[in-house]
């Protein structure tokens, strides 16, 4: 393919270079330029975390081909400041903690700076607009606006530069505000992630993954795409030299799928290539021959008789019900004056950390093999693969790379394994990067959840009893599972001394997208029905929110529902400062929203109507141009 | 009141379990007060973004005497730190914390009894902070860069080790009875919202979160998990939906799948609360996770406050709003009006026979 020739000025310097024509503006930054500050996060112009300057507008690299970066002059996050020093927009976002895994903060950091470069004056509205191409997973947003304030007024002149300087301890460094260690690296792009680590003679990895959500596999031909030009080895589940499958607490998952699949994108095959194109071609030609299985899709129908097995081992598809019984429920529910009744639901969600899975793996000169990944579990994904590819532990090291968010889905060693199997069979250094839709299809969600209620309530707002059903839906492996029923069971009726419960969760197989770990473990599902029962109790107990949940609330001395003696407890405290701090007027939840005295006090923001501010600064100032 | 946007608020409590006992929970570091009066910890997992790696470094300085940004922590590698598990469930500050202080704590008295004998003075006299030195009631003092230097030259280099662990039982398989945590954290959210009942569009102006950590090590940093969870909460709470049909994926990008953008995000309130854990050196607990339990039910109470619609299915889109304010019985006011009735009779029943 004829190459194409880019001459441009990146960060105040002449390039003039050939590359691919295929390579978007973000591709000859990093690869071609090792310019890896600017970060993938979706590569489809919606996250904003490959954002830069091209002609001195604010523009998302991936949406770019390179072509037409010809003749541009490109600033990228490298470029804002000399090296080694930061701008005060950085230093602000260092000040206010304004970074926290750090993945999105480079293209951030470039809006914020686009924003003020707009519109010096911009205000907080305004700059809430100008950032709303970018996406942050970790900080809720709040410290970059603050940052983005203490910034646009040291630029200003109205704010001193002492603003950006880290507050003063006294006698102590517990309970003061350091600044972030880390975040000089983040602001700056300089903190090398798993897809931002180059090595010598690396391969590029590419996975095959099932079309299907339940299907046996007949036979994989891997011949051709092992015979093409660049392709170093193509891997199945036939190369897994030891005992295959990890998980969390039980081993159900393969490395690659092993005569079936279970849920679509699953890895199947995967290529490693000199590069990714090659990669990429070779997975077309490797023929899988499948024959499709009923698929079970409704976990309320994993346990009926004559459902499809997902796995040979647990023939009802139950992964794990976890029961808590406490007191006499019976009795409780004679006891009581009112009986609710309802059922909740949670969806699936998705962790979306900005840095998409990825890592490297390759074999050391002393045998060991060495996996990089951002992996929040090294020491259990050591021992895991070490058992797999029949390895003593000490052949085996895991290198946690920075962590773009993790959330929980980071737990899974979902394609260390493939990665370590083909350093193995090559003895190169391989990486694996993946794409966001691979990420979202092959990645573990936050259980999908239906709860079944049934609380007893006396006048007085004591809860007498409480039955709680929770049925979830595992997905095609075990993964964190067992643990998210456990604590969704041990959280489940909140944080109140309930006498008398019968809780009840359980978790099935279907052949949905895997669930597994994820902020709150269950604790968020489990809670989300029983803070929701409180309020309906109160509304029919003509009760204040606040006072039934005080009535009932976990004091010092109290058993959990798991029978715990609690030595502390602080709900008292932590109800009263948000009540006060939130200026609460007291009274039953019963619809008095048009009526209620506190509502749009200063601690609120105003209600948003979409592109409205922006509209306002650009009629008020001369540049009317928007950027795109 | 007729008009189009409806304001309401509402709350939530929730809970959290600290220090995870079920499955016997453990951390391990190793600790050196090293040349210049810097410090060395390793340690085998850190940072996801919560900011552990500060707070490792401000608990090592504050047991060394030294200055946080004096303190390298080598990490994450199995094969180069000592084990410290995984890093989620709200465990790092709590766990790798306190064996990251215990190690600190334990390099510092090597250093101390050196220093001790070198001054001639008792070694429960000498504190060291913010890189000095110095025995309370005398005039002696020093840089730790001296006395890091001052070890050494007496043939000691100070280094500790530390393992930490949590205690518990886990749950008995019939009953669930255990204590499955060390410590347990509270949290209560309030939540303000506006609901478009035209469009069915939900927008949160206000969130004031008070949650208990324990103990607030970088409050700032306790500030950024309390605003980042309740973001998540909120996305959740209101668009975030991964949606297959059989089996495929229907959100299979940014564009299908919706994350909450600048746009979205309510004003913050923050309240730390600190009930010091009785059962740890450090005394701290956790807010990773805990930040985001109240945030959904807050919101779906503040919904109900505004609009009178209960959405118990999440979730609350404008589409699920818009339908549930067509299908709209007030079931609930019912209750509540019989509630009321029943309990009044029943009072005048007791006052009756009284």
């Amino acid at each position: 393919m004829p190459k194409l020739r880019i001459e441009a000025e990146v960060n105040g310097r002449k390039v003039n270079r050939e590359t691919e024509p295929h390579k978007r503006l973000l591709d000859f930054l990093r690869d071609d330029l090792n310019l890896t500050g600017t970060k993938e996060g979706c590569g489809a112009g919606e996250c904003g975390t490959c954002s830069v300057f091209v002609d001195g507008k604010l523009v998302k690299s991936c949406l770019m081909p390179a072509g037409k970066a010809s003749g541009a002059k490109i600033e990228t996050i490298e470029g804002l400041a000399k090296p080694g020093d930061l701008t005060p927009m950085q230093r602000a976002f260092h000040k206010t903690g304004a970074s926290q895994c750090g993945y999105c903060i480079p293209g951030m950091v470039m809006a914020a700076t686009s924003a003020l470069r707009e519109n010096p004056q911009a205000d907080i509205e305004e700059i809430k607009e100008r950032l709303g191409g970018n996406i942050c997973r970790c900080t809720g947003y709040t410290k970059i606006f603050e940052a983005v304030e203490i910034a646009k007024g040291v630029i200003a002149g109205t704010v001193p530069e002492t603003a950006l300087e880290e507050d003063t301890v006294d006698d102590s460094f517990i309970g003061a505000n350091v600044r972030r260690l880390d975040a000089p690296s983040k602001v700056s792009g300089r903190l090398k992630y798993a897809a931002d680590i180059k090595m010598p003679d690396m391969l590029q990895m590419q996975v095959l993954r099932s079309p299907h959500a339940h299907a046996r596999i007949l036979s994989i031909d891997t011949s051709e795409a092992e015979a093409m030009d660049g392709v170093a080895c193509v891997i199945t589940a036939q190369d897994v030299p030891g005992t295959d499958g990890f998980g969390v607490f039980v081993h159900d998952q393969p490395i690659m799928a092993r005569d079936k699949v279970r849920h679509v994108g699953e890895a199947v095959a995967a290529v490693a290539a000199e590069d990714l194109v090659t990669a990429r071609r070779a997975l077309s030609k490797i023929k899988v021959e499948y024959e499709e299985l009923p698929g079970l899709f409704d976990p309320g129908q994993a346990m009926d008789p004559g459902a499809p097995v997902i796995h040979d081992y647990a023939r009802d598809n139950l992964i794990k019900h976890i029961p808590v019984r406490k007191g006499d429920v019976t009795a409780g529910f004679a006891e009581a004056d009112l009986i609710l009744e309802d059922d909740f639901t949670t969806q699936q969600v998705e962790h979306a950390y900005l840095e998409p899975e990825a890592g490297i793996a390759y074999v050391d000169p002393d045998d060991v093999v060495v996996v990089i990944s951002p992996s929040q579990n090294i020491s259990h994904h050591r021992h895991m693969l070490a058992e797999i590819i029949a390895k003593p532990i000490n052949k085996v090291r895991f290198i946690m790379s920075p962590v773009g968010g993790g959330f929980g889905g980071k737990e899974d060693m979902i394609y260390q394994g493939m990665l370590a199997l083909a350093a193995m069979k090559t003895h190169r250094p391989v990486q694996l990067n993946f794409t966001r839709e691979e990420s979202l299809i092959a990645s573990a969600k936050r259980h999908p959840s239906r709860v079944h209620y049934r609380m007893g309530v006396k006048w007085d707002g004591r809860v007498t009893a409480i039955e709680f059903d929770m049925l979830s839906d595992g997905g095609a492996f075990g993964m964190s599972s067992e643990g998210v029923m456990r604590k969704a069971a041990i959280l489940s009726c909140g944080p109140y001394e309930v006498h008398n419960l019968k809780v009840d969760t359980r978790v099935v197989y279907t052949n949905n997208t895997p669930s597994g770990a994820f902020r709150t473990f269950g604790g968020m599902q489990a809670q989300f029905a029983t803070e929701s029962m409180m309020d309906m109790a109160a509304e029919a107990l003509d009760m204040d929110p606040f006072e039934i949940r005080r009535v009932n609330m976990m004091k010092i001395g109290a058993k959990t529902h798991t029978q715990q003696t609690l030595e502390t407890a602080s709900l008292d405290r932590v109800m009263d400062a948000a009540e006060q701090a939130s200026r609460w007027e007291k009274g039953a939840p019963r619809v008095r929203g048009a009526t209620r005295k506190d509502l749009n006090g200063p601690d609120t923001r105003q209600p948003c109507t979409l592109g409205a501010r922006i509209k306002k600064a650009s009629t008020d100032s001369d540049e009317s141009e928007r950027v795109a | 009141m007729t008009s189009r946007m409806k304001r309401g608020r509402g709350m939530a409590a929730s809970w959290y379990g600290i220090a995870r006992t079920a499955t016997i929970d453990r951390a391990g570091a190793w600790a050196e007060l090293d040349d210049g009066g810097t410090g060395k910890v390793v340690t085998g997992v850190t940072e996801i973004g919560e900011g552990i790696l500060t707070v490792l470094a401000q608990v090592a300085a504050e047991e060394m005497g030294i200055r946080p940004e004096d303190v390298t922590i080598g990490d994450n590698d199995t094969s180069r730190a000592p084990e410290a598990a995984h890093a989620g469930a709200t465990r790092q500050t709590y766990m790798i914390g306190n064996s990251v202080a215990l190690a600190a704590r334990e390099a510092r008295d090597a250093l101390f009894e050196e220093i001790a004998d070198h001054w001639d003075v008792p070694v429960e006299s000498l504190r060291a902070f913010n890189g000095e030195i110095w025995a309370e009631d005398t005039n002696l003092r020093m840089t730790m860069e001296d006395a890091v230097a001052t070890c050494k030259g007496r043939g000691v280099v100070p280094v500790g080790s530390a393992s930490f662990t949590a205690h518990g039982t886990g749950l008995d398989p019939v009953d669930g009875s255990g204590s499955p945590w060390q410590a347990y954290v509270f949290g209560t959210q309030v939540a303000e919202v506006e609901v478009d009942t035209w469009t069915g569009e939900v927008q949160v102006l206000g969130i004031w979160a008070a949650h208990d950590v324990g103990r607030a090590i970088n409050p700032r940093g306790v500030e950024g998990q309390i605003e980042g969870g309740v973001v998540q909460g909120l996305g959740q709470a209101l668009m975030e939906e991964y949606t297959t049909e059989k089996g495929h994926a229907i959100t299979h990008g940014f564009a299908k799948y919706i994350l909450p953008t600048s746009l979205d995000i309510p004003q913050i309130n923050c309240s730390i609360v600190e009930d010091p854990d009785p059962k740890s050196p450090l005394r701290a607990k956790g807010i990773g996770e805990p930040a985001l339990v109240p945030t959904a039910p807050a919101i779906m109470n503040a919904i109900y406050d505004a609009i009178g619609v209960r959405i118990k299915s999440l979730p609350a889109t404008p589409e699920r709003i818009l339908e549930a304010l067509r299908n709209h019985v007030p079931g609930r006011e019912q209750i509540a009006q019989s509630a009321r009735l029943e309990r009044a009779e029943a009072a005048r029943h007791q006052s009756a026979k009284v």
